[in-house]
């Protein structure tokens, strides 16, 4: 059974080196960090005060309608406004003759209360131990805003996006911590290749640059504590890195047939041409020092594209820039492309944008189809000591023209989900 | 149509509710006529507009006997690694790992994969903040230099959405494809949509799929309530008093392999997956359209992924939820689709709440129990049918399946509407 062609027509972005692709795309060239002092809300008692924020964003430039914005999360702010960049790009979105024909798969960030949600529970709902007092919520003075807790469902994003673009067909939101958003990708793919969809918009997106998502990560000690240095704290790779730098943001793409995309006259990025998903089974923040799992992952994407580990020329690595992650990625990235790991270009573009999250998967498969469409890799930032067991041929020190036929796309989450996409150049030959 | 080389059977499945922790004790429940819902415990419900529930009785330790694990996860994971290892142990597929040579066990591991459906955390572990907001009185600062020591470094891996994931595929070593899907109620069902498409697309041999969630806890009634979802009365799907949905918590799952495989290893079949549907009506995260539009495409794409016509469903197990707009938009839409010709027909909520992100998995589990005795169970709380749908073939009689074929359907936040269709 041949498996149906699915083009990338599509692409848009919100991140921490732009609000848009194109400013996006310069920064991650240039090797520019997104990293700086924690400015959405006061850090200073955190042991972490850096973050890669997105910065003066406003998804009403995007077009989003007010009641969207009324029940978007900050998180799902970001989705609005890079799911519309995608649609545009793309010259086609969803009608009413084909809504149904249009599919909607999402990575979206984890349930996360706000700290001004949480301040009024306290407020009304404690005692003077601080313990939850039930009946407080029934208090005539409990301020409960019924739009702040559609908010946070966890299927919040996905129902604003469904009715801000009127898609009816095939929809699904994914969370598999770090790889939510490759994840949701390869969802997509699969989707498209059973027929289900004749479109569909894909992405992910994140925002845990918060109180309580920095709490989480500074209790679990697996955020960069390089607070006085904060654009060379993210440094994936390098013999010295010590944990990785939250981001926010999304990235979203438009899957079509890619036949009917030529057949229409569309521009097309890349072919999203493979997918591999696996679970480590073995700690739930790593995956073990052997690379196995990521292994599998990574050999079932190229056998799902139909290539070879030497037609890879480019790998967008996960490259947290943790100690465990780096090392075994770097071992799977070696046991799978053998000889060609000498010549294959790795980088991770967490280096000048921080980790996303939920978002990351989705971000990084739209570098990749960009540094198709461009003949770019991008640099991996910060990367000056070698680290012995993290032998990868790293795009270092500035970004490589180069012709990139194909691209591996690396996600690997918290609780073990490894995801690997393959995306080639629509000439791939 | 869709031509398929594999059949897909279940060979195991699990179940924990407030009706019980088998399927077994909850087919009792249902079959008896005598709902689970009561006065919820978990806290004093006197002041309450809203009393309650339908609360699984099980302890952790019941539930997961490591104590060492109950440290990074949290009640919802706890359902989900339960009702998940029930219908493992059913399905026999790790003994048969454990009983093959040494050196075919990774690639068996390799091809086993893991879908789950989950609720997305535990409300309950925003409260682990409280005392440290009390303690320096919601000083962000102090709460940043404090939070060693007062809360837990293990929070943010408790409340992983994908726990019930990583737990269980570490523990029966389930190294192929996986997703967590975090669709709210949808999730439950689609994690067997998923779970057998990647079977059919070769991506996996076999899939353990679960659903659980827990969503019962004070901040959720209180606004679940406040959208106008959630009734004080005895949930009565169908009922022309029916007044809204009552809580459950809980998990469903499902073991999924090739037929052939199954019955080469000499393995129960407990079913089979026919096709499925996953619309949405486009209509934003709690509202759902008047038409039941979504219901009936997602019913319609499942008969025709299942390459079979209405008239081979022999039962129907709706989302039947008990809210007025709900079942009167889902009565409709199945009207459309089945005509005069509707098979005997009912809703499972009635018996053990909603069980949200579980409720479609569980459904799943309780209707391939019910094909299996050739019942469709009675609504037990079902006094006079809406007017509206007066010959909906809902009953609080025990009725029989018009052949071994059912729907099930599942609707959810986001518009989602999910349909599956399976044979006993």
């Amino acid at each position: 059974m041949s498996k149906r062609k699915v083009a990338i027509t599509g692409i848009g972005l919100v991140t921490p080196l732009g609000n848009d692709t194109q400013s996006t795309w310069e920064g991650v060239v240039a090797g520019r960090s997104g990293v700086g002092p924690t400015q959405s809300f006061d850090a200073s008692g955190f042991s972490t005060t850096i973050s890669s924020e997105v910065k003066g964003y406003d998804a009403a430039d995007f077009g989003a309608s007010k009641k969207s914005l009324k029940f978007a999360s900050r998180g799902a702010g970001f989705a609005l406004g890079a799911a519309a960049q995608a649609l545009e790009d793309a010259g086609v979105r969803p009608e009413a003759s084909n809504a149904e024909r249009w599919g909607l798969c999402v990575g979206a960030g984890m349930n996360s209360v706000t700290y001004d949600d949480l301040s009024r529970i306290h407020e009304h709902c404690t005692d003077d131990r601080g313990d939850l007092v039930p009946d407080g919520f029934l208090s005539p003075d409990f301020p409960g805003n019924p739009v702040d807790f559609s908010r946070v469902q966890c299927n919040a994003g996905l129902g604003i996006l469904a009715k801000e673009y009127g898609i009816k067909g095939y929809s699904t939101s994914v969370h598999t911590a770090c790889a939510s958003g490759g994840q949701a990708i390869g969802t997509a793919l699969k989707v498209m290749r059973r027929g289900t969809c004749d479109y569909i918009l894909a992405g992910g997106f994140d925002s845990m640059i918060n109180p309580m998502g920095i709490s989480g990560f500074c209790l679990l000690g697996a955020l960069s504590t390089d607070n006085d240095n904060p654009t060379g704290a993210s440094r994936p790779f390098d013999a010295t890195r010590n944990g990785f730098v939250l981001g926010e943001g999304a990235g979203f793409l438009v899957l079509e047939d890619f036949e009917k995309a030529e057949a229409r006259g569309a521009h097309i990025y890349a072919e999203l041409a493979g997918d591999g998903n696996s679970l480590s089974c073995y700690r739930i923040t790593d995956s073990p020092p052997d690379g196995d799992g990521p292994i599998q992952a990574i050999h079932q994407a190229l056998a799902d594209a139909g290539v070879q580990p030497s037609d890879i020329d480019y790998v967008n690595a996960h490259g947290t820039s943790t100690k465990m992650n780096d090392e075994s990625e770097c071992a799977a990235l070696t046991a799978v492309m053998g000889s060609h790991i000498d010549t294959v270009r790795v980088s991770s573009t967490k280096s000048s944008m921080g980790h996303l999250i939920a978002a990351a998967g989705a971000v990084e498969a739209v570098v990749c189809a960009l540094g198709i469409e461009h003949g770019t890799a991008p640099v991996s930032a910060n990367y000056k000591n070698v680290d012995p067991l993290c032998q990868v041929n790293v795009v270092k020190d500035q970004s490589v023209q180069m012709p990139i036929n194909a691209a591996l796309s690396n996600s690997l989450g918290f609780g073990g989900s490894n995801s690997s996409l393959v995306l080639k150049s629509p000439n791939f030959a | 149509m869709i031509e398929r080389k594999d059949n897909i059977v279940v060979t195991g499945s699990g179940i924990v509710c407030g009706a019980g922790a088998s399927v077994d004790s909850v087919w009792s429940t249902i079959e008896s006529g005598q709902t689970a819902v009561a006065d919820y415990e978990q806290w004093d419900p006197e002041n309450w507009p809203v009393k309650k529930a339908c609360e699984v009785k099980e302890s952790n330790r019941d539930l997961v006997p490591e104590r060492k694990l109950h440290k990074s996860i949290s009640r919802t994971d706890m359902y989900g690694i339960y009702a998940g290892e029930r219908a493992i142990e059913q399905s026999g597929m790790v003994q048969y790992r454990d009983e093959l040579p040494e050196d075919e066990q990774p690639g068996y591991n390799d091809r086993s994969g893991i879908i789950v459906g989950s609720g997305g955390g535990d409300l309950r572990s925003n409260y682990d903040y409280l005392p440290l907001m009390q303690e320096v009185d919601r000083d962000l600062p102090a709460f940043g230099q404090n939070l060693n020591g007062m809360v837990t470094p293990m929070w943010l891996l408790r409340n992983l959405p994908n726990n019930v994931l990583c737990h269980v595929g570490i523990r029966a070593q389930l190294k192929g494809t996986n997703a967590c899907i975090t669709n709210q109620i949808a999730g439950g069902i689609l994690s067997i949509s998923e779970a057998a498409e990647a079977i059919w697309y070769g991506e996996a041999d076999r899939v353990v799929a679960i659903g659980h969630d827990c969503l019962f806890e004070p901040e959720s009634v209180f606004f679940y309530h406040k959208l106008g979802l959630v009734s004080d009365d005895t949930p009565r799907p169908f009922d022309q008093s029916r007044s809204g949905m009552v809580f459950g918590e809980g998990a469903g799952a499902v073991v999924l392999e090739k037929a052939a495989d199954a019955e080469a290893r000499g393995a129960e079949v407990l079913g089979q997956i026919l096709g499925h549907g996953c619309v949405t009506e486009a209509t934003g995260i709690t509202e759902i359209g008047d038409s039941g539009d979504g219901v009936e495409r997602a019913v319609r794409q499942a008969l025709e992924n299942a390459n079979i016509t209405p008239d081979q469903i022999g039962m129907i197990c709706t989302h039947g939820n008990g809210t007025p707009a709900s079942d009167r938009t889902e009565a409709l839409a199945l009207q459309r689709v089945f005509g005069d010709s509707m098979p005997p027909t009912t809703s499972m909520k009635w018996a053990y709440g909603h069980l949200i992100g579980a409720a479609g998995i569980a459904d799943v589990v309780m209707t391939l129990e019910a094909l299996r005795r050739k019942v469709v169970p009675g609504i037990g709380t079902l006094s006079q049918i809406d007017p509206d749908f007066a010959s909906l073939p809902v009953s609080s009689e025990h009725q029989q399946p018009h052949s071994d074929t059912a729907l099930i359907i599942s609707r959810g936040f986001g518009g989602m509407n999910v349909a599956l269709v399976v044979k006993a």
